[in-house]
């Protein structure tokens, strides 16, 4: 390790140290607040380091990991990412996770663990994003993954998060053995781990054959789990439902950003061909999951439930642009992820923030008339439907226009055809929940949703608007950023 | 592959042999074997002891507890002991990292300890002063 490897790593080496502080300062002052404060103050502090990193990029710090640009945006947006969830978690845990009398010690409120949790869910997402080794590409999912399971399962007093917990884990770790089987695969075929050279190999035609084919076949299975990509896409809308709301955005946003920055490092390094067995794959998936996760959103009365299925329906959008060539895709995947993630963030945040102790406002009914209790909420609610669904002004609208335009370039007529017809049938059910919002409140909800001042939480929800509406207005400056980055 | 298929022949028929052996095993004592059926025949030990209680109990998670916390941290005794044979080789920057390691296994133990996990049984716990509770609202 020379002081240079150490400088551009630093980002991580600051998130892995503020995890053990949090755990400390939980072992010797057991305090909500001093805990979300180091938690945030670390996340800043890897923000800030970013630009130390910066001028050492690109560069390999040993054969696992590769800091460049691309690594160092994606932190970046982890990161940014990461802080707004932890505002809302803050606001979050003081409302539901109040200290229970009696029982035991194990029902104490333990709030200090989360941000533990969410600190080194954080770290695996970073060395997700700077993999460039199948080694550290499963070592940095499967801290992702771990911490998930136990952040899932978090309040531990209701069926439902018990029930997605487990059902995120045992799916998860059959997910992680099919990822490693295929890796071995893979391995026993091309014999060699790192990307660069996986990518020789298959660049000499070692990829034919039924070996390398099975092994990556068994890499989508995982993959396309941890990004719920249908037909891998049956744990999602239980474990949106079941987790916390402030958890369930976390795995919708920073776990399949980071997932997904790593599928696309891989493909643009490999360069798969074309019309070859793994492009076809991709395709038939990315199409299934835009029609399923879109008429399944249809059906659903539940707001969580209907934003798990729309996230499957917005994978399926980012596979097209993976799958378009040349230079539009990379920056199509990341303009759309950036947008993805600034929306999918802002409404989770407002089920956040309209969840009360007993319960996490996911149904229907909770939003109803929320415009004429709650007028500002209900704003940056409409605000961050009509994002997902891509209207023009917000950010979701550049993201899917570059993913348009990604795949027009690529001749991809069939797939783009597909995106625009889902983006209709997408419409339909992100303006009916609109138009809930807006519907007079009836006497039941009225008093259902106690409002309370939640600084954090509302300041996140502000900023979040306020990127959705400029960079949706003004991307000049966001789309330059991820092409300075881009390699 | 015929080369392979030439080599895992004795595999087959060794399990082909262990399935004849324990079919002919079974079915002769099947056969010749005396059958009877008294009142002690069920219990385990026939001629013993009877057995009280079931052997369905409840055990403490205390037990679950202990037993992750060794099987971790034992595990982590290996980290260790794969340096010790390459610590000439690794020199000092092996020996921070791996100080780093054991530096975060620490930290890791004073929150098991503060947190009162490595405090046996409930009893304990209930009177024990629980540390830092939370007074803000």
């Amino acid at each position: 390790m020379r002081p240079d490897d150490l400088a551009a790593l630093s980002p991580l080496l600051i998130l892995a140290g503020a995890a053990v502080a949090v755990l400390l300062a939980a072992a010797v002052f057991r305090s909500h607040r001093l805990a979300v404060a180091l938690t945030l103050a670390g996340l800043a502090a890897a923000f800030a380091s970013l630009s130390i990193a910066w001028p050492h990029a690109p560069r390999p710090v040993t054969t696992l990991l590769a800091i460049d640009h691309f690594a160092l945006f994606y932190m970046g947006l982890i990161l940014a990412a990461a802080f707004t969830v932890v505002l809302f978690s803050h606001d979050y845990l003081a409302t539901t996770c109040l200290p229970t009398e009696g029982v035991g010690q194990t029902s104490g409120p333990r709030r200090e663990e989360y941000y533990v949790l969410m600190l080194l869910a954080v770290v695996g997402s970073a060395v997700l994003v700077a993999s460039v080794h199948f080694a550290s590409f499963f070592l940095g999912l499967e801290l992702l993954s771990v911490s998930l399971y136990a952040l899932v399962a978090y309040r531990r007093e209701g069926r439902l998060g018990i029930e997605a917990g487990v059902k995120y884990l045992i799916l998860g770790g059959a997910a992680s053995a099919f990822l490693l089987f295929g890796m071995a695969l893979v391995y026993a075929a091309l014999g060699s781990l790192d990307f660069s050279g996986l990518a020789r190999g298959f660049a000499r035609g070692d990829g034919e054959g039924l070996l390398p084919l099975a092994g990556i076949g068994l890499m989508v299975v995982g993959i396309g789990f941890k990004l719920s990509l249908v037909p891998f896409h049956g744990w999602a809308p239980d474990v949106y439902q079941g987790a916390p709301a402030p958890v369930t955005a976390f795995v919708a946003t920073v776990s399949k950003g980071a997932v997904f920055a790593l599928l696309l490092r891989f493909f643009s390094m490999l360069q798969p061909p074309r019309h070859g067995a793994l492009a076809t794959v991709v395709a038939l998936v990315a199409v299934a999951s835009m029609f399923a996760g879109n008429w399944l959103a249809l059906l659903q009365t539940n707001v969580k439930r209907l934003l798990a299925y729309s996230s499957i329906a917005h994978m399926g959008y980012l596979l097209v642009a993976l799958l378009a060539s040349g230079p539009w895709a990379p920056t199509a995947v990341t303009g759309y992820l950036t947008a993805y993630i600034v929306t999918i963030l802002g409404a989770f945040g407002v089920v956040s923030v309209l969840s009360t102790r007993s319960r996490d406002a996911d149904g229907v009914e909770d939003y109803r008339g929320l415009a004429w209790r709650r007028p500002w909420l209900a704003g940056v609610f409409t605000a961050m439907l009509l994002s997902l669904a891509g209207i023009p002004l917000t950010v979701g609208f550049i993201g899917k226009f570059y993913v348009l335009a990604a795949g027009v370039n690529s001749d991809l007529w069939l797939l783009v055809v597909m995106l625009a017809v889902n983006s209709a049938i997408g419409l339909f059910y992100y303006l009916r929940l609109i138009a809930v919002l807006y519907r007079p409140p009836s006497e039941a909800a009225a008093g259902a949703v106690a409002s309370l001042s939640l600084p954090l939480g509302s300041a996140a929800l502000l900023t979040l608007t306020l990127a959705l509406i400029i960079l949706g207005v003004y991307p000049a400056p966001l789309i330059t950023a991820i092409q300075a980055c881009l390699p | 592959m015929p080369e392979q298929t030439s080599a895992l022949w004795p595999l087959g028929l060794y399990c082909l042999a262990v399935v004849a052996i324990t079919t002919v095993i079974l079915g002769i004592s099947h056969v010749l074997g005396e059958r009877h059926s008294e009142k002690g025949t069920a219990i385990p030990y026939e001629s013993g002891m009877t057995p009280t209680g079931s052997a369905q109990l409840r055990f403490s998670a205390d037990f679950y507890l202990v037993a992750m916390f060794f099987v971790i941290f034992d595990l982590e005794s290996i980290f260790v002991f794969a340096w010790a044979v390459a610590a000439r080789d690794v020199g000092w920057s092996g020996y921070t990292e791996l100080f780093v390691f054991v530096g975060i296994l620490l930290a890791a133990l004073a929150y098991l300890w503060r947190s009162g996990a490595l405090t046996w049984g409930t009893g304990g716990q209930a009177h024990a002063p629980r540390p830092g509770k939370e007074i803000e609202p």
